[in-house]
Parts: C-alpha cells; structure tokens; sequence
C-alpha cells in the first residue's frame, strides 16, 4: 500500500504551521509525499509547476481566498485531473455550496477527525482501503 | 299640571266643561223658574224638558268637540309633528294640506316656513359642503398617512379612553373584537406601566416629554415597547396621551437566546481552557500517560467550539432583522431594473416567502448584472435544501472570482451610497458565487427561506379610526344626568324563528353598531348567525332568509351572548320594539352568567314622544316619516334593520333635545308616560 501510495502527491495550501505540520505528519505517516506551501499568492504558480494530485486546500489564505485558486484549478485544462479537498474552520453550509459549485471535490471542516480526513484523501485519490 | 297633558286631551277637558256648564246652567234655570211657579204639578213637565234640552246640548256638544278635534287638534298634533321633523332633522318635502284644511292659513304658512328654513338650509349645506369637501381631501392625506406609519398608534383621552388608532394598532393589539372607540385602553393592554408612564409625564410639567416603555397586551402576552407623549390639555382639563406601539416580542425572545448562547459559550471555554493551560505546564515533566487527560481536554474544547459556532450561526441566519420578502416580487423588480439596463430577462420562481431586505438584494444583483461578461438572460429561485438559490444566468465567458470581488468591494450606486455588495452580504449572512457549467454561467446567491409562500394574506384594515371631540367628553355623569349625546349607543336588533320566545323561538342572527359622540362608526359592527339548535320555520326563512342550513355551523347562543356583552358594555342599548329583544337576551343570563343591564332606549317609544301615540310606529312607518330608505335586500336582515334603526335614533336625538327633553333622565321619565303603549325595561 505505502509504494502505490507514493505515486500520489498531494500538496496543502495552508498558512496555520501547527495545522500544516500536523497535516504532513498524517499523511506522511499514511505513506503519501506531501508538500506545503503557506501563501495562496504563490499556491497556483507551484501547482501548475507540480501538478499534484490532490490539493488540500484553505479556504481563508493570505492574499488570494481558497475559492480563488479553487477556480483557477478548475479554469486550467491543464489541471483536470487534480483533485482539491477544500478545508474550513467554519464548515457552513453555504460554504460548503459555495465551495463545491466552484469546483472542489471534497469539503471537510477543521478540525478534523482522522478517520474523516484519511477517507476523504482515500476517496479522492482512489487508493483501496 | 294641565300643560303636562296633550292638545287633544286638553281640548277634550274644555268641551266636557261647556258641556257640565250648560247643563248647570240649565238646571239653574229650570229651578228658578218651578220656584217662581210654585205649582207642583208641573215637575215631570220641568223633568222632561231638562232631559230633553240636556242630551240635545250634550249632543251637540260633542258633535261640536268631534269635529274641532277632527279637524283642528289633531291636524295641529301632525303639523307640529311634521314641523319638528324638518326643523330638527333634514326631513324635506311638503307637508300634509289636506289634513289641515280648517285650519286657515296655517298649513301653508307652515309649508312656506318649512320651505324657507329647507332653502337656508340647502345653502348653508352647499356652503358647508364647498369647506367640507376641501377639509375632506386634508384629512384624507393625513389618515392615509398615518395607516402607512409602520407603528400602531393610539390617541386616548385622560382616563384613557380610545379616541384614535390605526389599523397596525389593531394588528398589534389583536383582540378578538379589536380595538373600538371609547373603549378602554386597559380592555387591551395590562395597565401598570401605563399607568406609571402618564402619572410621571403629568409630574414632570413638560409638555414636550416622551416616556418610554415596555408593557405587554392582555391577550396573547405580547410585548410592546410604546412611547408615549402628552396631548396638550384646554382650560384645565388633564391632558390625553398619545402611544406608539412596536411588537417586540420577537426581538426579545431571540435577545434571550442570544444571551443564553454568550453565557453557555463562556462556561464551556472557560472549563476546559483552564484544564488545557495546568495541563499544558504538568505534561512537560511527566510520563506519556499523562497525555490522556490532555487529549480529552482538547477533545471537550474543541467540541465546544464547533457546537457554539454552529448555534451562533444559525441565530445570526434567524437574527438580522430583516422584512419577509415573496420571491415573485423580488424577481419582478430585478426584471424591470435588468429592462432598464437592456437586458430583457425570463424569469421562473418558487412560491417563497424570502427573509431579505429586497431593496439591497436588486441593488445589488442589478450591479452585478452590468459588469457581466454578457447580458443576464434568465432570473431563477428555487428551493435547495433550508435555503433559496437566486440565479442571474447568461451564455458566455466564466467570471473569474477575484473580479467578482473586486465589484463586491465597490458601493451600490442606486440610492445605497458608501454600501458595498460584500456589506449587504454580511448583512444577509450569505455569500455569492459563479457556476459554470459549459457556457451556461450564473451567479448564484443562496437567500434564508422564511416559508412557503401560501399565498397573500388578507390586507391589514389600515384605515385609522378616531373622534377627536372624545377627548373633552364629560365622564362619570351617572347615565340618568347624561346629556344624550354624551352617551355611547349600542343599536341592535335579531332575527329569530319565530315571535315568540316564551314557546321556544329562538334567535337566529344578532347584528349591531355602536354610536359614539352622535356618529355611527361604519368599523365598529357586530353581526352573525346563530346556531338555534332548532328547526327554522319556512315561514320565518321567508321573512329573513336564514336557512338550517346557514346557521349549521353558526355559534350557539350563549357565545354569541357573551361576544355580544363585551361589544354592548357600557352603552346604552337601542331596538325597535326592545322588549321583545331583549327577551332573548335576557334568557341568557343563567347560562353566561352575565347579566344585561345596560340602560335601554326603545325607539318604538322615542317615536311616540315624538309624533304622539295616534301615529303609526312600525320600523317602516318611522324611517319613511323620517326620509330613511331601506334597501329592499337589507329589510328583515339583522343589520339592516340595525342600520335603519341606528339612522332612525340619530334623527329622533335631536327632535327630542329640541323637545326640552336633553338628558338620559328626562327622555325616560317622559316616555315612561307613554308606558301603556309598551313596558319600559329600565
């Protein structure tokens, strides 16, 4: 499982350390390779670089909103096949509506239970329990 | 003693005192002259002249008092009827010659006096008209815009009776009855701080002072909160008062839970942010097994927050004060801004009432619509889960969300100046975004279902309802001294199976108006079936038109009695032929335990006073005498003949002041002179 895992990247756009650190721990220990990047301005840039193939993404990010990139993702051809699992302290509903109709294909609310997030990454990338 | 008796008996009194004095003459003179003959054998010859010349003279006595009453008492009773009637009431028209035609010129000069006093009349009335019309339209404009005052408003005089309201005061106070005018204000609202506001603006010698406060109605237990200020009071008088009303009782009860949410938050953060903070310090030191109670800790914390910011949420959803808005009239008014801007829109909606400030929402949306890519094609609202969506479509190009932003952050031009999109977002507890789908976009804004719209709700009565002279109305005058038109009337009448309530009749309809200050209040009208819990004759449903099956599900009598009881208190009661009405209630004391003892006015015996008691009294004979006309498909129905009836007593109320007779007191103490014709019941 870890070796078919490791073809999966998986890069979190979030600016909270202590969440992101928190984050790459779990999912290195689940055998994925992941990535941080803390500032939503720079996030597009390094996902059209990297193309990974899910993104875990913040919603409230300094300088350009998860939904922003979330958008761009979705307008970009190119990036069809990445996954985004948007991530939110609040979880309402309508940011939950606001979240997928733009494009994410998964929503979960901070904080997280880790079972919830391990089947969430799991379904997104396809990977057999 | 002799003027307290009518004309005709009085003439009556003086024939029969010729005819005693001819016949003591007589008399006299047949003595005096057996006397002077000294032969007694003359007596029956005496006798039978006596006789003879005694009926001859009493005869003709009578013949002679016949006629002069024929043709002068009476017609002199009838033309000083008719004459009263036109120079109390506006009766116009001639009056009978032919009845008094013996009397000379009397009967046209009359009918010139009469038609002198209707010319002057027509022109002061013309005159009167010309001001009165223009004060109308003044007044119009005013009641109009004091129905639209969002704010019920109650005007009352210093023992606080209602003299105003307008129609959201009856929203407000909701009574099964509704407000009415010279009711007590305390029939409505619990009194103590009413009571306590009024005492302190008397005290406080400021004309210009407002009291607010918080008092609550008597049914329902809704909460107010009311201004009130004081009426500048005349001459002396104490001063009336004037409240505004605002039902909070909403506001109140989600301020409760509000503060109930900021109280829970503080004691679940406080517990378990404590424990974290000692825990944090001892876990430095200690063996891993001190981890577990750190991780429940956290665990009890963040449940807590998660919990609170969810509830607090949903208040803020149910919080913002904002206006129930129907769906169809928020996409009509957003078709005709986007028509104004050239982009002709279809438009399909759910029936559903919206909690949103409609004015903000089109602003908004109509801003947006001139910044899109293309031009907006189609509105949709549907129902998605708790919430509505509010669809702007068009065909084109995608709008990315950072320019979607940028708009959001710009003020609303039309009339929302230094308002940003994003504020009346926040203000909505909402947000707003693109879909895409293909070409096919749309901006998509999820608005707060308050409820199915189920169609539109009856329209408030917004008329305002007053009678301003009640404020200087003299109270407390025990109803005997009660000058006439300082006394509310309740004019009423039923219709019943039969006529007969001692063999079981029954009443089938009640209906009533109140008559304040000498005006019928066209508002203020009691009328409904009643079921008899009996057959209805065919031969009654011929007179009235109420059927078995009309009556089927009216209530029963003795709650109609009870309704009716609140509506008549402290007025006094007005039927035609009230005895027999009054029956009918009164048989319903024992079961309501209220008891019917208002004082009672029969306009049968007002009628008599009036025209005499030779004349013909029906409810027909009367209203014709006195130029009223009954509709022919109103005659025989309960307020129909209220109404008549109410009309008929307005017109009576003069002619008997202008009789001498101006209180209660003195208009019983004379009909009751007339009390053989009907029993008085008071």
């Amino acid at each position: 499982m870890a070796d078919a895992a490791k073809q999966h990247r998986v890069l979190v756009v979030e600016d909270e350390d202590n969440i992101a650190i928190a984050l790459n721990y779990l999912l290195t220990r689940e055998g994925y390779a992941p990535d941080r990047i803390a500032n939503g301005g720079e996030a597009l840039a390094r996902i059209r670089a990297t193309r990974p193939d899910l993104v875990l993404l913040d919603v409230m990010l300094p300088e350009v909103s998860g939904y922003e990139i979330c958008q761009e993702i979705r307008l970009d051809p190119a990036l069809v096949a990445v996954k985004i699992l948007m991530m939110t302290a609040r979880g309402s509903a309508i940011e939950r509506k606001k979240g997928l109709a733009l494009g994410a294909d998964g929503f979960i609310s901070k904080p997280f239970e880790l079972a919830e997030l391990r089947k969430e990454v799991r379904r997104l990338l396809g990977v057999e329990a | 003693m002799l003027d307290r008796l009518s004309l005709r008996l009085r003439i009556l009194l003086i024939f029969a005192a010729l005819a005693g004095g001819a016949l003591a003459v007589l008399i006299g003179g047949l003595w005096f002259a057996y006397h002077r003959l000294g032969t007694p054998e003359m007596v029956p010859a005496f006798v039978q002249v006596g006789a003879l010349v005694s009926f001859g003279t009493l005869g003709l006595v009578a013949g002679v008092w016949y006629l002069f009453d024929l043709n002068v008492a009476k017609p002199i009773v009838v033309l000083s009827g008719a004459l009263r009637a036109r120079a109390h009431t506006n009766v116009a028209g001639q009056m009978q010659g032919d009845l008094a035609r013996y009397l000379g010129d009397l009967a046209p000069a009359a009918n010139a006096a009469a038609h002198s006093l209707t010319e002057t009349r027509n022109a002061l009335a013309e005159a009167v008209a010309r001001e009165t019309t223009r004060l109308s339209a003044e007044k119009a404009r005013l009641e109009a815009l004091l129905s639209d005052v969002p704010v019920g408003v109650l005007l009352c005089s210093a023992d606080h009776q209602l003299v105003f309201y307008n129609g959201q005061a009856v929203d407000i106070l909701g009574s099964d009855a509704g407000p009415g005018l010279d009711r007590n204000l305390f029939d409505y609202l619990n009194d103590g701080p009413i009571r306590d506001a009024y005492q302190r603006l008397r005290e406080s010698g400021d004309p210009d002072a407002a009291s607010d406060i918080l008092c609550s109605t008597k049914r329902g237990a809704r909460v107010l909160s009311a201004r009130m200020r004081l009426l500048s009071a005349e001459g002396g008088a104490r001063a009336g008062h004037v409240l505004t009303l605002r039902d909070v009782t909403a506001d109140l009860a989600r301020q409760a839970r509000r503060e109930a949410l900021m109280v829970e938050t503080f004691d679940r953060l406080r517990r378990p942010a404590a424990a974290l903070a000692t825990l944090a310090e001892v876990v430095t030191v200690a063996p891993p097994e001190m981890n577990v109670p750190l991780h429940a800790e956290i665990a009890r914390l963040s449940q807590a927050v998660t919990d609170l910011a969810a509830r607090h949420d949903a208040a803020r959803a149910e919080g913002w004060p904002l206006a129930a808005t129907r769906g169809s009239d928020l996409l009509d008014g957003l078709r005709g801004r986007l028509a104004a801007i050239g982009a002709p829109v279809e438009i399909a909606a759910d029936p559903l009432l919206l909690r949103c400030n409609g004015f903000e929402v089109i602003g908004l949306l109509a801003q947006l619509a001139e910044h899109l890519p293309s031009p907006a094609t189609r509105l949709s609202l549907h129902e998605e889960g708790v919430d509505a969506m509010l669809r702007l479509h068009w065909i084109g190009t995608a709008v990315p969300l950072a320019s979607l932003e940028n708009w959001l952050a710009t003020p609303i031009e039309a009339g929302l100046a230094g308002v940003t999109g994003r504020a009346i977002l926040n203000a909505h507890a909402t947000d707003i975004w693109p879909e895409s789908h293909g070409t096919e976009q749309a901006l998509c804004l999820p608005l707060h279902v308050l409820r199915r719209d189920t169609g539109r709700p009856k329209p408030i009565a917004r008329a305002v309802v007053y009678d301003f002279e009640l404020l200087s109305k003299e109270r407390n005058a025990a109803v005997i001294d009660a000058r006439l038109q300082d006394l509310t009337y309740v004019v009423f009448d039923t219709e019943t199976t039969g006529l007969l309530p001692a063999q079981g009749d029954e009443v089938v309809q009640i209906a009533a108006v109140r008559i304040v200050n000498g005006r019928r209040l066209a508002g203020e009208v009691f009328d409904t079936l009643v079921n008899p819990r009996r057959k209805i004759p065919a031969v009654s449903t011929a007179v009235h038109g109420i059927s078995d099956a009309m009556v089927q599900d009216a209530p029963m009598i003795e709650e109609v009695a009870a309704a009716f009881h609140k509506f008549a208190e402290g007025a006094v009661l007005v039927a035609h032929n009230a005895p027999f009405d009054m029956e009918f209630l009164r048989r319903t004391e024992t079961a309501t335990g209220l008891r019917f003892d208002n004082p009672v006015f029969d306009t049968v015996l007002l009628s008599a006073v009036v025209y005499g008691q030779h004349e013909v009294h029906t409810l027909d004979a009367l209203t014709h005498r006195l130029g009223i006309t009954i509709p022919e498909e109103a005659r025989h129905t309960a307020l129909g003949d209220t109404h008549a009836t109410a009309d008929a007593f307005l017109k009576l109320l003069p002619m008997l002041q202008g009789r001498g007779f101006e209180t209660f007191g003195a208009v019983l103490m004379e009909v009751r002179r007339h009390g053989r014709l009907l029993k008085d019941l008071n």
